[in-house]
């Protein structure tokens, strides 16, 4: 990549792929059939190169992004030079670089000139691939065996032969295979599409000037990455944190990171942290290397797009058989539920390095909710699985961020409370700003999780779910106070109570269930908050005259004005 | 007889004027004034000399609303919701594209929370009211409004996309006791579901209707005064024309109507040029903007979203709009430096008023404009074809602070600015092309506005498009534009009907009293000579979410025939099929444009000689150093004209660069060719 024109050809595939990588999210959201797919967009896409490296990606889950070399090679290994044009490949196995059984990985070889160029990948969230309970993730099963069908690397296509086995044990095993299989097509169609695409880039520009393109973005990505490493003191930065219960026990879990930096390498240790658990909550080592790289990625180049250059200058360190890298038969069928707390980690132990990157203490649990059952006349079964969205830590200069995906999913929405009345047999009551909890109060201060309300409309059904931080709450800096925590409140004939990691439990219709997910951190002295924000965040209901006065000290009068002199006084009280 | 156009941007205002007898087009261009943009038009009207009696065609557009939302000069505005709901607008959906972004925010809401006002009352999802509308709250919330001086109201209740009646009911009732504020029902605007979109889209369109009603009803009167007659039209995002009252209540239609008229003109160029694939590129006074066109059609989308990217959300409107990529770069984008002495250029502009420094208006930043000055691209005494004398003096004086802090002398102060402003010009243009897999090299660029001749050669070669080309009177081409454009209304029924649930006598009933509305709305508009139907189908199979859209010929379709072209048209955008899989049918689209006579561009003469040029001057190259430069009067050149860069071509509404190394060849339209010689 010497001359001006091989650049900008570099520059001009380098935008290509990045397109080929979006149009592949589009076609998957667009012709897929399950709500989670098109309606949240719980999936990504991308392009590897031969070896399985990471060149491109779509936006997506965040966490999958991390997943897609591990996959790639996994097939590499098993099928050597068995890898012909037209072959397509299935997989979902955490123990060889998967997530979880739900997510279900396809993998296209693309061939030009009759050579190896590029591997197409898409992972999706299944709404259902059968297992102990409908949707899948039993929270309290205790092998992976409870969690549905695993694929280990299956030729889905042989030489564009489809192998009908396969599509009929899927077909027996799930308990809504319409819905699973649509989204499966759904899948196919993104890496024929990238398939298509890069043929056709190879036939314009040349297999050899495609290959020289990917190891451009790779080795460029790379330098920039080694160098905002080796602009960090050397030294080693440690964090500890709790897991609250694993689904199956309420016990508090600690897990531990050390992070080294020496010279361009950066080194993630997590010796020391709790064994694996007879519980769903256990990530492979897969998703934990996933989960490190999300937040090394946020700390070395948040904005440029992501592939596999980034992460060479580090290394995750852990034995076998903790939380983070448990082994077979291990339960993992709510891996995200451990993999966001290795995240926060490396999020805490590198924050006071750059504390202009990162924020304080977040809701961190997708929350994962799923409520099923049949509908009333038809008959028929439904599943409604949503991750819920929260608040976001105070940065250094802004207030957190109030309602928004957890860091392990990205680009991913919330529900239309009126698709959702059309799809599923539930009223949505309301849909809004977790305010009656309140959030870290600050200098600037934490986001607001969300509220939603629901009624059960169906005779009957289940709800099942797995929210982590609801003892342990979002951390605050720099004398912010904490955030608050996740939690359900169910409403059943008349009688309230609190649910977090909650395995299936019935549903009636009339029933309410409550979803409330916690704020985010405050970063710095509440009592350094301009009082005229104060003021106008009383104004606007996101906080009480009494909070104003407890929190902040600032008094508000009667019509919503500063008191100024009160304010004073108060403030200089709290100083003494 | 003849057909009158103009655009208002946020600095000058241009006119064209096409008659209809003798194939003859006349521009003007005048100053917007931005506190009454209609005071613009009618110097234009002057200044053009027409007998506005004539006028058969009236045509306006322009950047009003969008300046207005995105320089948060809109009204107060409140928004009521179903009672549960009144934070979804502050929610959004959550989602944080730029992944690895842990201080990311979604873009903040338009209302404040203390002005977002619930209803008791409920539509279910079938219709039915599950609970009545609460006129207590609707009297409690509008007392508030009164005491917090509210001008606008947006209401947004659930499920109004099919079931308006509360909605409805609520609008009339706001309507009756606050005369004097606006009233937006997000069903009169938009009829997709999802609650999120549909209240910002409402939202955004009482942000602005007060601002828009005053505009249009002030433009009006004086264009009556001027004794023009005929029909007036506004030019709306979706690449068509609309009545003036269409435009009062729904102003959000036209947030990006002067654009959308410049890529109908850029799309025409490309039609006479026998290049279907053009990247249209529109550099004003404050913006720079830019479209695809691929196979001569300028792309629409029903997914726009205000001020997104790949990394922010943006706000959500749900109206058809031309696929546009905008930035603040512009002749006016002032230059300016940071703490850390890094210079960025826009996207504040200096505007018409006070202008750049070199307007000798009172401008004291140093500006785009001013940098061509000093680099010797623009003539001081022949510019915008001498209604405005450029002062060197003053440009050096604005650039000096720069230049001090730079190091540097004013030369190359002015240098790094046109680097610095042409690089962001480049990233949009990437944006509309190599991000989304197209080529550039495989496209020519359409450049127009009062700046984009003078910048294109350089963005062209740096882009490696396969020509530029700038039309006749760049300088006033979106008006031209608009002139292009017919009126058109889209019209869109929803009706989820499996496929065996419907024949294709009621397909053909559906869009029979489709045509009726759409002949109605037309009646009221000018004497047509003839409105033209096409019709579209948007299905999917059962189960999916997303449907795929097909054009139909109605006259002989019939449903086998209809679903053979979905399973086709499904496995071309998704490369599947399922034929197995029972379809279900969503959309049924009419479009319905009323023909107008195109303006046509005169032919000119081939001379048999060649040009001369008006005379010579240094101007800077950067690259290329500084050269002896000739200059021609854009006029004066002649059909087949062929020369080497470099050289400037002056013209009264724009200056065209071709540097050196570049060949220059004129088509028998006039059109200018520039290419890499």
């Amino acid at each position: 990549m010497t001359t001006a024109g091989e650049r900008v050809t570099a520059e001009i595939i380098g935008g290509k792929l990045l397109a080929i990588a979006d149009e592949m999210g589009i076609v998957l959201a667009r012709s897929s059939m399950s709500p989670v797919i098109y309606e949240v967009l719980d999936f990504a896409c991308g392009i590897c190169d031969p070896n399985g490296e990471l060149i491109a990606q779509s936006n997506g889950i965040t966490l999958f992004t991390g997943m897609f070399s591990g996959q790639v090679r996994f097939i590499r290994r098993k099928f050597g030079a068995a890898i012909y044009a037209g072959d397509i490949f299935i997989t979902n196995d955490p123990y060889e670089g998967g997530t979880h059984t739900a997510d279900v990985c396809i993998v296209k070889p693309v061939f030009a000139d009759g050579a190896l160029v590029a591997f197409a990948v898409a992972v999706a969230h299944w709404s259902e691939i059968g297992g102990k309970v409908v949707g899948s993730l039993s929270p309290d099963s205790v092998e992976i065996y409870e969690e549905g069908v695993r694929l280990s690397g299956l030729k889905l296509y042989d030489r564009s032969v489809c192998n009908q086995a396969v599509m009929d044990i899927l077909e027996a095993n799930i308990r809504m295979p319409r819905l699973s299989l649509g989204d499966l097509n759904a899948e196919l169609a993104a890496v024929r599409i990238a398939d298509e695409r890069l043929v056709e880039m190879c036939a314009r520009y040349g297999r050899t000037t495609l290959a020289a393109t990917f190891r451009h973005i790779v080795e460029a990505s790379e330098a920039i990455s080694r160098k905002a490493v080796a602009a960090m003191p050397d030294g080693v930065y440690r964090a500890e944190d709790v897991i609250d219960g694993d689904g199956v026990h309420d016990e508090r879990i600690p897990v531990c990171v050390a992070v080294t930096i020496a010279g361009e390498r950066m080194r993630f240790d997590f010796t020391g942290c709790a064994a694996q658990r007879a519980a769903p909550i256990n990530c492979s080592r897969w998703s934990l290397v996933s989960a490190v790289r999300t937040v090394f990625k946020a700390f070395a180049g948040p904005h440029q797009p992501s592939n596999e250059g980034w992460f060479r200058p580090i290394e995750v360190v852990v034995p076998d058989g903790t939380v983070f890298s448990a082994v077979k038969p291990a339960a993992v069928g709510w891996y995200f539920e451990s993999s966001c707390h290795a995240s926060e980690l490396a999020w805490k132990a590198l924050a006071p390095l750059a504390p202009e990157r990162f924020s304080a203490g977040s809701y961190v649990s997708l929350c994962g909710t799923y409520i099923a059952g049949r509908r009333a006349g038809t008959g028929e079964p439904f599943v409604h699985l949503e991750p819920q969205h929260g608040g976001w830590g105070a940065g250094r200069q802004r207030d957190g961020a109030s309602a928004l995906i957890a860091l392990t999913d990205g680009d991913t929405y919330n529900y239309s409370s009126e698709l959702i009345e059309a799809k599923v047999p539930l009223r949505v009551h309301s849909y809004g700003l977790n305010v009656a909890d309140g959030s870290g109060a600050g200098r600037q201060r934490g986001g607001y999780g969300i509220v939603r309300d629901y009624e059960m409309l169906a005779d009957e059904g289940i709800i099942y779910a797995s929210y982590g931080r609801s003892i342990e709450k979002p951390w605050g800096v720099a004398g912010g106070r904490q955030g608050t925590t996740n939690y359900i409140e169910l409403t059943q004939r008349g009688v309230h109570r609190r649910v977090t990691r909650t395995p299936s439990t019935p549903l009636h219709r009339g029933d309410r269930i409550r979803i409330a997910t916690g704020g985010g951190g405050g970063w710095g002295s509440p009592l350094e908050r301009a009082p005229e924000e104060v003021v106008r965040d009383v104004w606007n209901g996101y906080v009480t005259p009494a909070q104003a006065r407890d929190d902040y000290a600032v008094v508000v009068g009667r019509n919503l004005e500063l008191d100024a002199n009160a304010t004073a006084a108060l403030r200089a009280a709290h100083g003494r | 007889m003849g057909r009158l156009a103009t655009d208002v941007g946020g600095t000058f205002t241009d006119l064209v004027y096409f008659d209809e007898a003798s194939n003859a087009l006349r521009v003007a261009k005048t100053l917007t004034t931005p506190a009454d943009p209609s005071r613009g038009v009618i110097e234009a009207i002057d200044r053009a000399g027409l007998v506005a009696e004539a006028a058969t065609y009236f045509v306006h557009g322009g950047t009003t609303v969008i300046n207005a939302i995105t320089e948060h000069n809109g009204v107060k505005t409140a928004l009521v919701t179903t009672r549960g709901f009144r934070d979804v607008l502050e929610i959004g959906r959550g989602n944080r594209p730029d992944l690895y972004n842990l201080l990311f925010h979604t873009p903040a809401s338009f209302v404040p929370r203390a002005l977002r006002f619930e209803v008791g009352g409920r539509i279910g999802v079938d219709g039915r009211e599950l609970e009545p509308l609460n006129l207590d709250d609707l009297d409690g919330l509008a007392a508030s409004c009164q005491r917090e001086k509210v001008a606008a109201i947006a209401i947004q209740l659930l499920h109004s996309y099919a079931f308006p009646a509360h909605e409805s009911a609520a609008a009339r009732y706001l309507r009756d006791r606050l005369p004097r504020v606006t009233v937006t029902a997000s069903h009169e605007i938009s009829r997709e579901w999802r609650e999120y979109e549909r209240a910002t889209t409402a939202v955004l369109n009482a942000y602005v209707q007060p601002i828009v009603q005053r505009y249009f009803d002030n433009l009006e009167a004086r264009l009556r005064a001027t004794g023009i007659r005929c029909a007036l039209f506004a030019m709306q995002s979706n690449g068509g024309t609309t009545t003036f009252d269409w435009a009062r209540t729904h102003p959000i239609t036209l947030i990006e109507s002067g654009p959308a008229a410049g890529v109908n003109g850029a799309a025409l160029i490309g039609a006479q040029c026998r290049e279907p694939n053009v990247i249209s590129l529109d550099i004003g006074g404050t913006t720079a903007k830019c479209s695809l066109i691929e196979d001569g059609e300028p792309k629409v989308t029903t997914g726009y979203s205000l001020e997104r990217t790949r990394v922010n959300p943006g706000y959500p409107v749900k109206v058809p709009v031309i696929d546009i990529v905008e930035i603040g770069a512009g002749g006016g984008s002032i230059a300016w430096l940071d703490e850390a002495n890094r210079l960025s250029v826009g996207p504040v502009s200096a505007g018409a008023d006070p202008g750049p420094a070199s307007y000798g208006l009172g401008g004291i930043h140093p500006t785009v404009t001013d940098a061509m000055l000093l680099a010797g691209v623009l003539d001081p005494d022949d510019f915008a074809g001498g209604q405005i004398r450029l002062s060197r003096e003053q440009a050096e004086r604005a650039f000096a602070p720069l230049a001090e802090r730079l190091g540097a002398d004013t030369r190359a102060a002015a240098r790094a600015v046109r680097r610095v402003v042409e690089a962001n010009m480049i990233n949009a243009l990437k944006l509309v092309s190599v991000q989304r897999g197209y080529d550039p090299r495989e496209f020519v660029l359409a450049a127009f506005g009062g700046g984009g001749p003078m910048h294109a050669a350089a963005l062209g070669r740096e882009l490696g498009v396969r020509e530029v080309i700038v039309p006749r009177y760049p300088g006033t081409f979106s008006a031209w534009g608009m002139l292009a454009t017919a009126p058109r209304r889209d019209i869109i029924r929803t009706r989820f009907l499996a496929q065996d649930a419907i024949g294709i006598a009621d397909i053909k009933a559906l869009f029979g009293e489709m045509q009726a509305e759409a002949e109605g709305y037309f009646a009221s508009g000018e004497a047509h000579r003839a409105i033209t139907f096409s019709h579209a189908l948007e299905l999917r199979y059962v189960g999916q979410e997303h449907v795929v859209a097909f054009p139909i010929d109605l006259a002989d379709a019939t449903i086998e025939a209809i679903l053979d072209a979905f399973h086709r048209a499904h496995e071309r955008t998704y490369t599947f099929r399922l034929p197995d899989q029972p379809v279900e049918f969503v959309h049924f689209r009419l479009t319905a444009e009323a023909e107008v006579p195109r303006p046509r561009f005169e032919r000119l003469a081939s001379a048999a000689h060649a040009a001369e040029p008006k005379g010579r001057r240094p101007v800077d190259f950067i690259d290329d150093g500084v050269r002896e430069t000739l200059i021609y009067a854009r006029d004066a050149l002649p059909a087949g004209f062929r020369t080497a860069g470099p050289l400037v071509i002056e013209e009264a509404s724009a200056t065209t660069v071709v540097l050196p190394g570049q060949a220059l060849a004129v088509d028998e339209l006039g059109f200018l060719h520039i290419t890499e010689a």
